[in-house]
């Protein structure tokens, strides 16, 4: 039998069999919208197409967006996972299994997307029969499935000694289909010297795999789009933006469900503030990387001056494009400095008045207010003379005033509340990322190379499934979360013996080399 | 005058590339090699139990790989 620590017991296991109401609420608050989904996407098939805002020449909308920018979240989860395991940071440990439920689901509501997208998805099957190797759709079902089944055996290699230790730490009250259901799971897992090595050897043989189908996917994907001549699309840099952009939404989603699975169940004791900080570092990282490759899709595009590429600039720039465009810039720059910024102010500032959350809310309310003032009715009726100032003008400048020193004023609070910052910036980076892939999909099917523009909105039964493949999404990790423990139990345990050993080394300091002030500054002394 | 469909590896390159089918049999044919694959590794970890060793530890330590 296996034996674990009992406060993993406690935490992990048992919080399994205990289903409150909360968890009952939440799926059937799930079900409900992923059943309407259902009867949308019923519907659709019944009456075709024509239910969507999908038309000549925009063949490709809203399922095609979702699609992407699943793909780009699912990366992340099991490439990182990977990528910090082969380098053996050991803070990687709480947070791996939701990384990894994370891919693996979204792949498979990522391939929905493209079911969802069909009006006539038995065809499918055409893509096996008919399939020709010269292909990129292909390619990327071939990409997909490779990374989904990768995934999916990392994700299950790596709870296989779970499974042994559920089985034989099942509380007395646990049901016997769940006895069984780890028992087959668990394939014998005794946990011998010999098992422990050869599970290890395999595991680090699929992280070093699934790094490169990882990024194949995603830029097969990208080659969908860069392989055909249409505007905007037919780039070399797709493939890596695609990358970038999939790391950095993968990785804001990951910290939203880590949130949510800290907050709605008793993994709070694992997952903590350092690993929001540590995992911010590279979100910080793929933010910058993320904005100058941005800039660079857009320059050349400006560079260029192409007759048929240069309408879908000015389109996203100040045309029909220019909401979701600017959203998005917006968004990432709002992620960029809740990240950035706290980091930048100096630790003696934050006990002073103005770095007060009570400051920044009253300044920002007065913000709101100057706005609603400079858009009054009663505002605008005042005419400015030569004694009058401009009264909306003199409004709409205080409320800008008075955001950015809300904005400024609300670092210290950022600073102290990592989590807090983290899931705001991963929000605004998710909604961003989304709008990303808008950008890229539907400003070039409404601008097409030789036949006339158009404009695209999606219908409520696209929103409708849309927002169903969320639900569909979330039912399946509260599930996935309810049968098995969300933190990896033999992992955080190995990772607990590691750091009281590294504790408990005795590192001497370096020896001291007593170099006076002056040549510490570069300063050499002349010699006489 | 030296036409690369002349050449039997381009040949066959142009039959792989074009001709319909090939492509998806591709596809699964990668599938059945990564399931088998798969299914392999994980009976050779299940097998490991096999090993006469009376000892079982619920999570591997270096010092259980003998510090490899």
């Amino acid at each position: 039998m296996l034996q674990i620590d009992p406060q993993d017991k406690t935490h992990l296991i048992d919080s399994l069999f205990r289903t409150g109401p909360r968890f009952w609420v939440a799926a059937l608050a799930l079900a409900a919208i992923v059943g309407w989904g259902a009867a949308m996407y019923a519907r659709q098939m019944l009456l075709g197409l024509a239910v969507t805002g999908m038309n000549r020449p925009n063949y490709w909308g809203i399922y095609i967006v979702n699609f992407i920018f699943l793909i780009g979240v699912s990366m992340a989860g099991t490439v990182i996972t990977a990528a910090l395991y082969l380098t053996g940071v050991n803070w990687r440990r709480p947070i791996a299994r939701i990384a990894e439920a994370t891919t693996v689901f979204g792949l498979m509501i990522a391939g929905l997307q493209v079911i969802v997208d069909m009006g006539r998805p038995e065809r499918m099957l055409s893509m096996f029969i008919y399939g020709r190797a010269q292909s990129p759709l292909l390619w990327d079902v071939a990409s997909l499935t490779l990374y989904l089944l990768t995934s999916s055996f990392a994700l299950y290699i790596s709870l296989m000694p779970d499974l042994g230790i559920l089985r034989d730490n099942l509380p007395e009250a646990a049901p016997r289909w769940r006895r069984l259901l780890y028992t087959v799971l668990a394939l014998g897992w005794r946990g011998n010297r010999e098992q422990w090595r050869r599970l290890e050897r395999v595991i680090r043989v699929v992280s070093i795999l699934i790094i490169p189908i990882g990024v194949s996917l995603h830029t097969v994907t990208s080659w969908i789009l860069s392989t055909t001549l249409q505007p905007g699309w037919h780039s070399t840099i797709l493939g890596p933006y695609f990358v970038v952009g999939a790391i950095f939404s993968g990785i804001a989603l990951l910290f939203i469900l880590v949130t949510i699975v800290r907050q709605v169940s008793s993994v709070k004791f694992y997952i903590e503030p350092r690993h929001y900080r540590n995992l911010g570092w590279l979100f910080i990282t793929m933010s910058i990387i993320w904005f100058y490759f941005t800039y660079t899709e857009h320059l050349t595009m400006i560079a260029g001056q192409d007759t048929v590429e240069f309408p879908l600039l000015a389109s996203k720039l100040w045309g029909q494009d220019a909401p979701s465009f600017w959203g998005m810039v917006l968004l990432m720059a709002l992620a960029a400095y809740l990240l950035i910024s706290p980091l930048l102010l100096p630790v003696r500032w934050e006990r002073a008045l103005f770095f007060r959350p009570r400051f920044a809310l009253a300044t920002a309310a007065s913000a709101g207010l100057a706005l609603v003032m400079a858009y009054a009715p009663q505002t605008q009726a005042v005419v400015a003379g030569p004694g009058l100032p401009d009264l909306p003008a003199a409004l709409r400048v205080t409320a800008i005033a008075l955001l950015l020193a809300a904005a400024i004023s609300i670092l210290a609070w950022l600073r102290r509340h990592v989590v807090g910052g983290a899931v705001i910036a991963s929000v605004a980076v998710v909604v961003g990322m989304w709008l990303e892939r808008w950008n890229i999909i539907i400003p070039t099917v409404t601008h097409p190379r030789l036949i006339a523009w158009a404009a695209y909105t999606p219908t409520l039964t696209e929103w409708s499934l849309t927002a169903a493949s969320a639900a569909l999404f979330g039912l399946m990790l509260l599930v996935f979360f309810k049968l098995f423990p969300a933190v990896s139990l033999w992992e955080v345990a190995e990772g607990r013996v590691i750091d009281a050993a590294q504790a408990a080394i005795e590192i001497p300091l370096p020896p001291e080399s007593g170099q006076p002030k002056w040549q510490r500054r570069g300063i050499r002394k002349r010699l006489a | 005058m030296n036409f690369p469909l002349d050449n039997p590896i381009y040949r066959f390159l142009y039959w792989f590339v074009n001709t319909p089918g090939v492509g998806g049999a591709g596809v699964l044919l990668l599938v059945a090699a990564c399931l088998g694959s798969f299914a392999a590794a994980l009976r050779w970890i299940a097998r490991g139990a096999q090993a006469d060793e009376p000892a079982s530890y619920a999570y591997p330590t270096s010092a259980l790989h003998d510090h490899q």
